[in-house]
Formats: structure tokens, C-alpha cells, sequence
């Protein structure tokens, strides 16, 4: 799986087109059979995944997240939460990603390429 | 050469992207973009003077909408400062209304574009605002929107980009400078 990553309009969904996945492989909905999902941090507004929803992500190809993070902590205590939740989420999926794409101004900045996953790899020691 | 300049506020990205302008050529043009509206953008804006003095530069004030490239030689360097402020000015007038992001985001790229040809290099300084979730108000979303697809389209196009943090140059385009 890869995961894409980036703030809003940095150029994410133009990046996962450049991997030769069209609009009609993409949906936000994690339970469809599209090979690529996208807002993760909206679907992270209903609160954490269920174990079930995350294997059938890690079953996708790509998962697109919008970097949420950065800047002023909101005075907003459910926004707080839900910032931390989706920071926390991104780290879990980016363990067992093959390949971490950040988009800075549309260029593609990989921050992790490793063909093994470290869930495999930790099954095999 | 073309240089986009990213990174968060206060990362030092104008003082780098100044030294980088003073190393590219001895004639060198600033276009200033900050409205100076309150105290806190005349301190801002002394500061960025403080920083300039003696580097050089001609400065050409232009909150909204970018000079057209004078004819003739292509000539020294041009540092734009920055795309966020130029967004923000072009997009909302001095009451606060909103324009149209799409026209706003096109005239801007063109602007950019046509006022690269003027000179032999142009370094423009952008800032990242997308990675804080989403913005409360709807106008600051047009905006940010506006700030992202800006600096989309131009490190597209321009040979670098580079992302400033704590001071520190990252290029994330293209040769090391």
C-alpha cells in the first residue's frame, strides 16, 4: 500500500493520476472495492477505525490522507481530537506501507520506500 | 533559473530566498506584497526592510496585481515575497468581499509567468498554510485552496523548489542550489 499524504490542494489526488489510477478507482468509502481511498481524515471524523475497517484499508492500493497537523492547536477540544486521532492514524498506516509519498506544491517528496512491509517483516524474524 | 520558496511562517524562507536572490545576480528587484495596514504590518514590514537594507535591491510595491516585465533584456534577478499576501490581496478587496478563486488563481499564474520573462532569474517565496485542517471560515478555505493550487502550478513549471525549515534549505526540486 501506499500512502499519500499532503495539505489541502498540495496535489495529492493529481499525484495518485500520475500512478495510473483513474477518478472511477477513487472513493472515500472504505468498505468499496476501489483500489484507492481517499480522505482518510474525513473518515476519521466519525472517530477511530474499527480493526475491520482497517484491514480492508490496508487492502487497498493507495490511501490518501490530508495532512492536518501543522499550525495553531485548535481551541476546539473535539477538533484537537480529532487532529491527534488522525496524526496517530497516518503513523499507523505509514508502518505498514510500502511507500510514503508527501506532496510539497505538487512535487511527489517520498519519505519511506520499503518494498517489506514491517508487519511481514516482523512475521518473518 | 526559477526558485519556488515553501515553508510555515517564520521558517526563515524570505531570508533565504534574499540570500539566494543576492547570489544569483548583482541586480536585483523586490516586489513587495504586504498592505500596510495595521501596526503589526508596519513591523512586519520594517523588519523586511531591516533584512533587505544593503543587499541591494530596487524595491516595487505591489499588494494585488504584479507589474508587467519591462521590454528588452531579460535583466538580474526578481524576488517575489510573497505568494500567500499576493493571494490574499488579490482574492478579497479592502472591505473583505470575496472574489472568484478560479480567475483570481489564473490571472496570478499568468502574471507570474509573464513577469518571469523580464528578467534572467526570479525567485518567488510561497508559504504552506494547507497541513492545519480545515479553516473555520469559508473565505480562509477559498484562500488557502488559492495559496496550494498557486504554488502547484508554479513549481510545475519553475527548474526548483525548495521547502525552508528552522533556517535550513530542502530541495524538493531539482539540483541542489
Amino acid at each position: 500500500m501506499i500512502l499519500v499524504i499532503g495539505g489541502i490542494a498540495s496535489g495529492k489526488r493529481t499525484y495518485v493520476r500520475s500512478l495510473g489510477y483513474d477518478d472511477a478507482q477513487m472513493d472515500s468509502d472504505p468498505s468499496s472495492d476501489r483500489p484507492v481511498l481517499l480522505e482518510l481524515d474525513e473518515l476519521l471524523r466519525a472517530g477511530a477505525l474499527d480493526s475491520q475497517t482497517t484491514k480492508a484499508l490496508l487492502r487497498k492500493d493507495v490511501i490518501v490522507c490530508c495532512e492536518v497537523g501543522q499550525g495553531v492547536v485548535p481551541m476546539d477540544a473535539g477538533e484537537r481530537a480529532w487532529r491527534e486521532l488522525v496524526g496517530r492514524t497516518c503513523a499507523l498506516f505509514a508502518e505498514q506501507a510500502e511507500k510514503v509519498v508527501r506532496l510539497v506544491c505538487g512535487i511527489p517528496v517520498v519519505i519511506k520506500d520499503d518494498p517489506v512491509p514491517v508487519s511481514q517483516k516482523e512475521a518473518c524474524s | 533559473m526559477r526558485v519556488l520558496v515553501v515553508g510555515g511562517s517564520g521558517s526563515g524562507k524570505s531570508a533565504y530566498a534574499e540570500r539566494l536572490a543576492c547570489r544569483l545576480s548583482p541586480q536585483r528587484t523586490y516586489l513587495a506584497t504586504m498592505r500596510s495596514l495595521g501596526s503589526e504590518s508596519h513591523k512586519r514590514i520594517a523588519k523586511h526592510r531591516r533584512q533587505r537594507a544593503g543587499l541591494g535591491f530596487c524595491t516595487i510595491e505591489c499588494s494585488d496585481t504584479l507589474p508587467a516585465p519591462d521590454d528588452g533584456t531579460p535583466k538580474g534577478v526578481v524576488l517575489l515575497d510573497d505568494l500567500g499576501n499576493l493571494a490574499a490581496n488579490a482574492l478579497f478587496d479592502d472591505s473583505g468581499s470575496m472574489g472568484n478563486a478560479q480567475e483570481v488563481l489564473d490571472r496570478l499564474e499568468q502574471e507570474v509567468l509573464a513577469l518571469q520573462k523580464g528578467f534572467e532569474h526570479m525567485v518567488v517565496v510561497g508559504i504552506l498554510v494547507g497541513a492545519e485542517g480545515r479553516p473555520s471560515f469559508a473565505s480562509t478555505y477559498t484562500w488557502v485552496e488559492l495559496v496550494g493550487s498557486l504554488s502547484c502550478r508554479l513549481a510545475a513549471q519553475f527548474d526548483t523548489v525548495v521547502e525552508v525549515a528552522a533556517g535550513i534549505p530542502c530541495v524538493v526540486k531539482g539540483q541542489p542550489l
